[in-house]
């Protein structure tokens, strides 16, 4: 029975040292979650002429940082997650200008951002004063990153759940002073994403509608033609996300808008009017108009002699009651002046101003910061509606990621419209300084306000960066089947972008998140279960054989040699 | 970093059994091709379980605890024993004692046991970035499932290889025998029924271990004491 005791005690032990084995494991690692999946998009990468701007690569490999690293901690191997709303601009600027190495950027956008998340977008959760000063913050970070030579990996995520709670995990551990490297476990970023590639001959296509007017029986001459353009593609900082409702979305709609409003003016020959009506749809806006460059220039002298004037629609979305016409005529010349004033009194009646903006042309300059400068140049008479009181500078206001739905105001697009349309139409019907209510409400030709927001929430919710839209991308056919509808006769050129710009693809990829345990504790965990197993050896080896036999495992036998004296 | 992971769970799960072949008197009888006959027999049995299960069971599409179906499996799971059965009795061994034999017989199923339903969620799954505690409770499982084979197969012998047992001890080894076989199906009753999770599964088992390798060591003394 005696012999019992101990044999019990070494069981009780083992018991005590696996609890204990347990134990130590428990504390060193937290319980973790599964790895995390995030769609996540990419900065966008460019060159001007050769010169790199942008992100210059794609794959990640690094731990995730907060912003409450240590100060003066080495972030080469780091990715830092900044959430947009805790964003601290300066701190990013001078981490970008003085070029600081930095394992990678991860941006964390609201939820409100989201186009393609439904719920999320419809939320009312934001104030107004909030909203607003989002906008202002994206902003400053995209003018930030879109002119900067970064050569670490910049990516864009929207928040949830998962991400939030990974940045919590990540802010405390930094917080405590620790800081995640690759000894002391942490959460780890991995992209891998394809090398990004040149776009080789970026396409872009531009779309005209030609409505004729009505020509008189044996008139041998061309009847003049009024030109209505807006580009409809987007230039932003992550391009899978640039979907510009303001520019120039809100100028495709109402270009839509008003072709169907005309096309059922004209489809009656008694209420059409003596003019040709040309709807364009172009693209390469943001790269100095160049798609409406090629564009004029397919024309032939004849058809560009013909066109009396010509309106560009740039971003006419969220104004409250002033808009700018833009020139680069002198505003002495008569053609300006009489469109002028015909633009003005129609917008004093619908109880809004309308200033006119003069800026020449530099021919030496190739920066073109208006559409209507383009067809300038070709000697056509042309002016630019837009919200905008300056000019544009390059890749500004070319439909970025604080351009969402949100800010914009459906009456300013419908008021915008309703200009338009008025004042084009007391120019071909010959009804200048009378008042007359063409488009006014209630009537047939009033102007179709869920026709303009089912428009909207499409543009909203498609990113359209011209090199990455293919030749037969479904939403440049959209446009074009809803152009021959409201049109006679619908054109689709297709050019290639100029060789000063070129992009880069590798625009989307997926993130993965994994929890890592540290070297120090798989060391640990070899060192227990080494112990384990020792134990367990003696263990059986003592119930089994005996104590006897255990000693003799480590005394060397007895050397067989005997030492003569 | 994670192929060292894979190799610490793989020295939890596969250790034991090499340390208890070393340390117990198995190594010095040499009792391998034992060990290695009732791994065979394991495969073999384990591919029968497999046919009557596809045959039989019905795939269920939720996680619920079906108790016609565990019973089936329970059922299904008495194969197991069927085969330790002609382990014991049916093999040729050697001329080793009794005593060596339950054990060589109870190492070599559950070695085969770790390395048909461990090896390859180890391999595949703890080479990968990210870090789980599964494979490591997976591990303690097997030490687990280590010393119930060697109950259940010490039991076996007692009750088919041992002629002369106390009348009265002989109820209480059947009984033990049949808790130690029905293992299976309580930690899955556990797991779906009761909704444990993994790691107080384990902990349930290890714990029953310890208890069954008790009870049954008891009873296998308590068995040698007429014949001593």
């Amino acid at each position: 029975m005696s012999s019992k005791n101990p044999r019990e005690r070494q069981m009780l032990e083992s018991i005590y040292s696996m609890i204990a084995l347990v134990f130590i494991l428990v504390t060193c690692v937290d319980l973790c979650d599964a790895a995390t999946v995030v769609d996540v998009y990419r900065l966008i990468q460019y060159d001007i002429s050769g010169v790199p701007f942008g992100s210059r690569f794609a794959t990640l490999n690094h731990h995730a940082g907060s912003l409450h690293f240590a100060p003066g901690a080495d972030l080469s191997r780091t990715v830092l997650v900044i959430p947009v709303r805790e964003l601290n601009i300066t701190f990013v600027k001078e981490y970008i200008s003085q070029r600081k190495p930095l394992g990678g950027l991860l941006f964390l956008l609201p939820q409100m951002f989201n186009f393609g998340n439904r719920e999320a977008a419809t939320e009312g959760k934001y104030q107004i004063r909030e909203k607003e000063l989002m906008k202002t913050v994206l902003a400053e970070l995209e003018r930030l990153l879109i002119h900067a030579n970064i050569p670490y990996p910049v990516y864009f995520a929207f928040e949830d759940d998962d991400i939030d709670a990974v940045l919590a995990d990540v802010k405390r551990s930094d917080v405590s002073g620790q800081p995640a490297t690759a000894t002391t476990g942490g959460y780890k970023l991995v992209v891998s994403a394809p090398e990004p590639k040149k776009i080789v001959s970026p396409s872009i296509t531009n779309i005209q509608g030609w409505l004729p007017g009505l020509k008189a029986d044996g008139d041998p001459n061309q009847l003049p033609t009024i030109a209505i353009v807006a580009s409809y593609d987007t230039f932003g900082t992550a391009p899978d996300l640039s979907v510009g409702s303001d520019s120039n979305g809100s100028g495709v709609v109402a270009l839509l808008e008003l072709a169907r409003l005309f096309s059922l003016l004209y489809s009656n020959p008694k209420t059409r009017g003596r003019y040709n009506l040309l709807f364009g749809l172009t693209s390469g806006g943001p790269y100095n108009y160049n798609g409406t460059h090629k564009w004029l220039r397919s024309f032939d002298q004849r058809q560009r002699e013909s066109i009396d004037y010509a309106i560009c629609l740039n971003s006419i979305g969220s104004w409250d009651n002033e808009l700018w016409i833009h020139v680069s005529k002198p505003p002495e010349n008569a053609f300006i002046k009489q469109i002028f004033e015909g633009f003005s009194t129609v917008a004093e009646e619908l109880g809004f101003e309308v200033g006119l903006k003069h800026k020449k042309i530099n021919i030496s300059n190739p920066r073109v910061a208006w559409e209507h400068e383009q067809f300038s140049k070709l000697r056509v008479t042309a002016a630019t509606l837009s919200e905008l009181s300056a000019a544009p500078e390059l890749l500004e206001s070319t439909g970025g990621l604080s351009d969402s739905r949100h800010f914009i105001n459906e009456t300013a697009i419908v008021r915008s419209i309703k200009l338009v349309a008025e004042s084009i139409a007391r120019h071909i019907y010959g009804r200048q300084g009378k008042n007359i209510q063409s488009f006014a409400d209630n009537t047939s030709l009033a102007v179709n306000s869920p026709y303009i927001r089912s428009w909207l929430d499409l543009l909203s919710k498609t990113p359209r960066v011209a090199p990455f839209l293919s030749k037969n991308d479904p939403f440049v056919t959209a446009l074009k089947k809803e152009l021959e509808d409201h049109t006679r006769e619908v054109n689709v050129h297709h050019e290639v972008l100029d060789g000063m710009f070129t992009l880069y693809d590798s625009t989307k990829a997926k993130l993965n998140i994994y929890q890592v345990a540290s070297v120090t504790f798989d060391l640990l965990l070899l060192l227990v279960l080494g112990s384990y197993l020792i134990i367990l050896f003696t263990f059986l080896v003592i119930t089994t054989r005996g104590l006897d036999d255990l000693i003799s495992l480590f005394r060397r036998p007895p050397s067989r040699k005997v030492k003569t004296a | 970093m994670t192929l060292f992971h894979f190799f610490n769970c793989a020295i939890l799960t596969f250790g034991p059994h090499a340390v208890y072949y070393s340390a117990t008197p198995l190594s010095e009888y040499d009792t391998l091709g034992t060990s290695i006959k009732a791994a065979l027999v394991y495969l073999g049995t384990a591919l029968v379980k497999l046919v009557c299960l596809a045959t039989f069971l019905k795939v269920s599409e939720n996680d619920s605890f079906d108790p016609y179906q565990e019973l089936l499996k329970a059922l299904i799971g008495f194969i197991d024993v069927a085969g330790l059965y002609f382990a014991l009795t049916q093999l040729t061994h050697r001329n080793i004692s009794q005593n060596h034999k339950y054990q060589a017989v109870g190492l070599g199923w559950a070695f085969a046991d770790s390395v048909l339903h461990r090896l390859a969620p180890l391999w595949v799954g703890a080479r990968g970035l990210e870090f789980t505690w599964d494979f490591i409770l997976q591990g303690l499982e097997a030490n687990a499932n280590l010393v119930f084979s060697i109950s259940l197969a010490a039991l076996g012998s007692l009750m088919w290889l041992r002629k002369n047992k106390p009348k009265t001890l002989i109820p209480i080894i059947y009984a033990c025998a049949g808790i130690v076989a029905t293992m299976p199906s309580i930690t899955s009753y556990l797991r779906k029924g009761l909704g444990w999770h993994f790691p107080k599964v384990v902990g349930f088992e290890l714990f029953t271990s310890l208890v069954m390798a008790f009870i049954s060591w008891q009873l296998f003394s308590a068995c040698q004491r007429p014949s001593s």
